[in-house]
C-alpha cells in the first residue's frame, strides 16, 4: 500500500462521511429551528399573555421582596403568608384543578438588585400566576416591569406616585406613606406631645415619610426639634443619637429597619442616661424580628412601655381572623427566614394579612372566571374585592369556593377588612394603633379617625 | 461645643474598632499579597461565633476569645484551601481579589442561611456611663479603647522586637530574599493567617458588643471604611493603619455632628481622596 494511495482513499471516504454528516445536520438544524419556532412562539404566547391556562402542574405567587439588607424580615413575613395561604386553598381543593405554590425573588431592598431579581423570576418560574411584595424599597422599579409581562401584583408599597400613575396589573390594599405620616402624628397628638424628632432611614422607603410628617407635624401644632437621615449601612448613630437627645424631644418618629432602629434606640438609651425617648414608628415596625431585634437593644419592657406604632385596622377576632391565623399557623415553623420571635405578630403584621386577602382574591377570582388567564381572571378582583349588589359575604376562600360552586355572587371580606378599589387599583384602609407588651405580643390600644387624619393633612 | 467632644469621643470608639481591623488587614495584606475582600466576612463569622457561645449562657469575653480561635482556624484554613491554591498556579493579584470578593459573599451568604436576614445582640451589659468634659461613654466603651491600645502596642512589639516579626517585615518586604536569608516564609505566611485570622474575630466581636445590633450583612460598609483607613495611612504599613483608623474615625463622627449625617462616610472618602491626592502612597508610605 502506497502512501499516495492511501491519503485519496482516506479523503475520498471522507468526502462521502462529510455528505452524510451534512445531509444528517442540515436535518437536525431543521428540526431544531423548528423546535426553536415552536418555543418562540409558544415563548411569546406565554409573554402576551401571562396565562398558565391549559398548562398543567401548580400555579405559582412569587413574593418580590428583600430577604436580605436592612429590610430583610419583610420578605418572610410575606413569604409566611403566602405559604399559609397556598395551604389552605390547597387544602380547599385548589384552582381549577392546580395546586397553589409560592417563590420568591430577593429583592435586597434596593432597584437595582431588584430589577435582575425579577427578570430572574420570569424567566425560572413556570405557571406565573400572581406577584406579592414590591415593597417601597424597590417597586418604582418592579412595578412597570412585572406590568409588562400583565402578571397581577398586590404591592406593599406606600409610594404615593402609585396614587396617579396607572399601572393596569398594579394593587394595593395599603394606604399611601403619607396617610401614614398623617398617622403618626395624631399618635404623637393624642399623646400629648409637643417636641418632635425625626429619624428615618436613608432608603427610598423611609424618606417619603418625612416630608409628608413635617407638614403634618406644623399643622398640628407640633414643632420637629431634631431630624436625623440614618444610613441604613451604618453601624452606629451615636452622633445622630446625641443630637437627637440634646434637642430634647417629647418623641422620636422613625422608621429604619433592618439593625438600625435597634442601634438608634440603644444609644439614645445610653445618652440619655438609661432613659428611653418614646418612640412612634410606622407599621413596618409592627413584625417579631423588628421587636426582638429592638427588645435585645434596649430591654423588652422598655421597650414596649416607650412605642407606639401606626398600623392598619386588621380583624383581631371573627371567621376571617380565625381562618386566617388557623392558615398561618399551620405553616409555622415550615418558612424559611420566619422563625424568630413571636409568631402571633404575623397576625397583626400588614404584610401578611393584606397580602393574604390578596392572594384569596386571586384565587377567588381564577374560580369565578372559570379561567386561570389573567385577562379573564383579573375583572372579578374588583368584583368579588368590592362586591355587587347580591353577593354573599365570605370570609375565607374555602367559604368563597363553596358559594361559587352553589352558584352565588360572593363578596371577599378577609381580616384585613372590606376593599374599595379606586381607578387605581388602589384600596386604602383606616388605621389604628399599636403596642407591644413585653413579651412582643401585639396590642391595639386606639384608633385614628378619618377626621384625625384630615386634621393634619 | 458639647456636641463636638461627643462627636470626638464617639469617633475614638469606632476608631478603636476600625484600628483592630485596620492593623490586622493590613498586616495579612503586607505579608501574604492577599487583599483579602472577605476579611470583613469573617469578622462577621467571628461575632457570630461569640453570639452562639454568648447564647449559651457565657460571658461575651469568653465568646470573644472563642470567636478570635474560630477566625484563626478559618482564615489559615481560607488560605490553605482557597488563594493559597489560586497563587500557585500565578494567578494576577486582581484575580485574587475577585477571589476574595467571591469568598466574601459565600461566607456572608452562607452566614444568612444559618441565622436568616434577622439582627442579633449579645447578653451584656454596658456598664456605667462615664462623662466628662463633653465626652459619653460607657465601661464597655472604654474597654474596647484600651483593647484596641493593647493591639497596637502588641502589634508594635511583635513587629519591632522579635524574631518572628522581624521574619514577617522581611517577607513583606522581598519574600524570595528573605527565603534565600533562610526565613521559612511558608510558616511565617501561615503564621500570619493565624494571628490576623484571630485580630479579625477580635475585631468581628468588639465591632459588635460597639454596634449593640448586628447581621449578616452589618459589616459591608465596614470593609470599606477598613479600606479607606489602610490606604489612609499606607497599604502594608502597621502603624498607618493606626493612623488612618483614627482618621476616619473621627472623621465620620464629627462631620456627621455637622453635616447631613447620612453624608458623613462621604466626608470621610473625600478627606481620603484628597489626601491620596497628594500622597498617593498614603501618608506613612514610601514617597513616591
Amino acid at each position: 500500500m502506497s502512501r499516495a494511495t492511501e491519503p485519496v482513499a482516506g479523503a475520498a471516504g471522507h468526502t462521502q462521511s462529510a455528505g452524510n454528516h451534512k445531509t444528517t445536520y442540515r436535518r437536525k438544524r431543521r428540526m431544531l429551528a423548528a423546535i426553536a419556532a415552536v418555543a418562540l412562539a409558544g415563548g411569546l404566547a406565554a409573554c402576551g399573555s401571562s396565562t398558565a391556562s391549559g398548562s398543567s402542574g401548580p400555579l405559582v405567587f412569587a413574593d418580590v421582596a428583600p430577604f436580605s439588607g436592612p429590610d430583610a424580615a419583610l420578605g418572610p413575613t410575606y413569604l409566611v403568608s403566602c405559604e399559609g395561604a397556598a395551604n389552605a386553598i390547597n387544602k380547599a381543593g385548589g384552582v381549577l384543578g392546580h395546586t397553589i405554590s409560592c417563590t420568591s425573588a430577593d429583592t435586597r431592598g434596593d432597584p437595582a438588585d431588584a430589577v435582575p431579581a425579577v427578570g430572574s423570576l420570569y424567566s425560572r418560574t413556570k405557571n406565573l400566576v400572581l406577584v406579592i411584595g414590591c415593597t417601597s424599597d424597590e417597586a418604582a422599579a418592579v412595578v412597570p416591569v412585572i406590568n409588562s409581562h400583565k402578571t397581577v401584583m398586590f404591592c406593599m408599597t406606600g409610594q404615593s406616585e402609585f396614587d396617579h400613575v396607572h399601572f393596569g396589573y398594579f394593587y394595593r390594599l395599603v394606604p399611601p406613606d403619607l396617610a401614614e405620616s398623617y398617622a403618626m402624628t395624631v399618635i404623637a397628638k393624642n399623646l400629648g406631645y409637643k417636641r418632635i424628632a425625626l429619624a428615618f432611614g436613608n432608603d427610598i422607603g423611609s424618606q417619603t415619610f418625612v416630608q409628608p410628617a413635617q407638614a403634618a407635624i406644623a399643622k398640628a401644632g407640633m414643632t420637629v426639634v431634631a431630624n436625623e437621615t440614618l444610613d441604613l449601612n451604618s453601624t452606629t448613630f451615636r452622633t445622630e443619637a446625641e443630637k437627637i437627645v440634646q434637642a430634647h424631644p417629647d418623641a422620636i418618629m422613625t422608621e429604619a429597619l433592618g439593625s438600625a432602629d435597634p442601634t438608634l434606640f440603644a444609644e439614645i438609651k445610653q445618652l440619655n442616661g438609661g432613659k428611653m425617648i418614646p418612640i412612634i414608628g410606622t407599621s413596618a415596625a409592627i413584625s417579631p424580628s423588628f421587636f426582638q431585634a429592638s427588645a435585645r437593644a434596649v430591654g423588652g419592657a422598655d421597650f414596649a412601655s416607650n412605642f407606639h406604632a401606626d398600623n392598619l385596622v386588621t380583624a383581631t377576632s371573627g371567621p376571617a381572623y380565625q381562618a386566617f391565623t388557623k392558615a398561618l399557623l399551620a405553616v409555622k415553623g415550615k418558612v424559611n427566614g420566619a422563625q424568630t420571635g413571636d409568631f402571633s405578630t404575623y397576625f397583626t403584621a400588614p404584610g401578611a394579612v393584606h397580602l393574604y386577602d390578596g392572594m384569596n382574591l386571586a384565587a377567588l377570582a381564577m374560580i369565578a372566571a372559570k379561567s386561570t388567564q389573567t385577562a379573564k381572571w383579573q375583572p372579578y378582583l374588583q368584583t368579588i374585592g368590592d362586591g355587587v349588589p347580591g353577593a354573599v359575604a365570605v370570609n375565607s376562600f374555602a367559604q368563597g369556593v363553596s358559594e361559587l360552586k352553589a352558584g352565588k355572587k360572593i363578596r371577599y371580606i378577609g381580616p384585613g377588612g372590606p376593599t374599595s378599589f379606586d381607578s387605581f387599583h388602589d384600596s386604602p384602609g383606616i388605621f389604628q394603633i399599636d403596642t407591644y407588651n413585653a413579651t412582643g405580643t401585639v396590642q391595639v390600644s386606639g384608633s385614628i379617625t378619618a377626621a384625625q387624619l384630615r386634621s393634619v393633612s | 461645643m458639647s456636641i463636638l467632644m461627643a462627636s470626638v469621643g464617639f469617633g475614638l470608639i469606632t476608631s478603636a474598632v476600625l484600628t483592630i481591623a485596620a492593623v490586622g488587614f493590613t498586616l495579612q495584606f503586607a505579608v501574604t499579597d492577599v487583599l483579602n475582600l472577605a476579611f470583613a466576612a469573617v469578622m462577621t463569622a467571628g461575632a457570630f461565633v461569640a453570639y452562639w457561645v454568648n447564647q449559651l449562657g457565657a460571658s461575651i469575653w469568653l465568646g470573644l476569645v472563642v470567636a478570635m480561635i474560630a477566625c484563626s482556624v478559618l482564615s489559615v484554613a481560607l488560605n490553605l484551601g482557597v488563594y493559597a491554591p489560586f497563587q500557585r498556579r500565578g494567578s494576577s493579584p486582581i484575580t485574587i481579589v475577585i477571589v476574595s470578593l467571591g469568598m466574601a459573599l459565600i461566607i456572608e451568604f452562607g452566614i444568612e442561611a444559618i441565622v436568616g436576614g434577622i439582627n442579633v445582640s449579645y447578653k451584656m451589659s454596658q456598664g456605667g456611663t462615664l462623662r466628662s468634659g463633653g465626652l459619653i461613654l460607657t465601661t464597655v466603651q472604654l474597654t474596647i479603647i484600651a483593647i484596641s491600645l493593647v493591639v497596637m502596642a502588641g502589634a508594635h512589639s511583635l513587629l519591632r522586637y522579635t524574631k518572628l516579626g522581624k521574619a514577617m517585615r522581611a517577607t513583606a518586604a522581598n519574600r524570595s530574599l528573605a527565603r534565600n536569608c533562610g526565613i521559612r516564609t511558608g510558616r511565617v505566611i501561615t503564621f500570619t493567617w493565624a494571628l490576623t485570622g484571630a485580630l479579625c474575630g477580635l475585631a468581628g466581636t468588639v465591632f459588635a458588643i460597639d454596634v449593640g445590633s448586628f447581621g449578616p450583612t452589618s459589616t459591608d460598609l465596614f470593609v470599606v471604611l477598613i479600606l479607606a483607613a489602610v490606604f489612609l495611612g499606607g497599604p502594608g504599613h502597621a502603624y498607618g493603619a493606626m493612623l488612618g483608623a483614627v482618621l476616619i474615625g473621627l472623621a465620620t463622627e464629627v462631620s456627621a455632628a455637622y453635616i447631613a449625617p447620612d453624608y458623613k462616610y462621604v466626608i470621610a472618602f473625600v478627606a481620603l481622596l484628597a489626601t491620596l491626592a497628594v500622597r498617593p502612597s498614603g501618608l506613612l508610605g514610601a514617597r513616591t
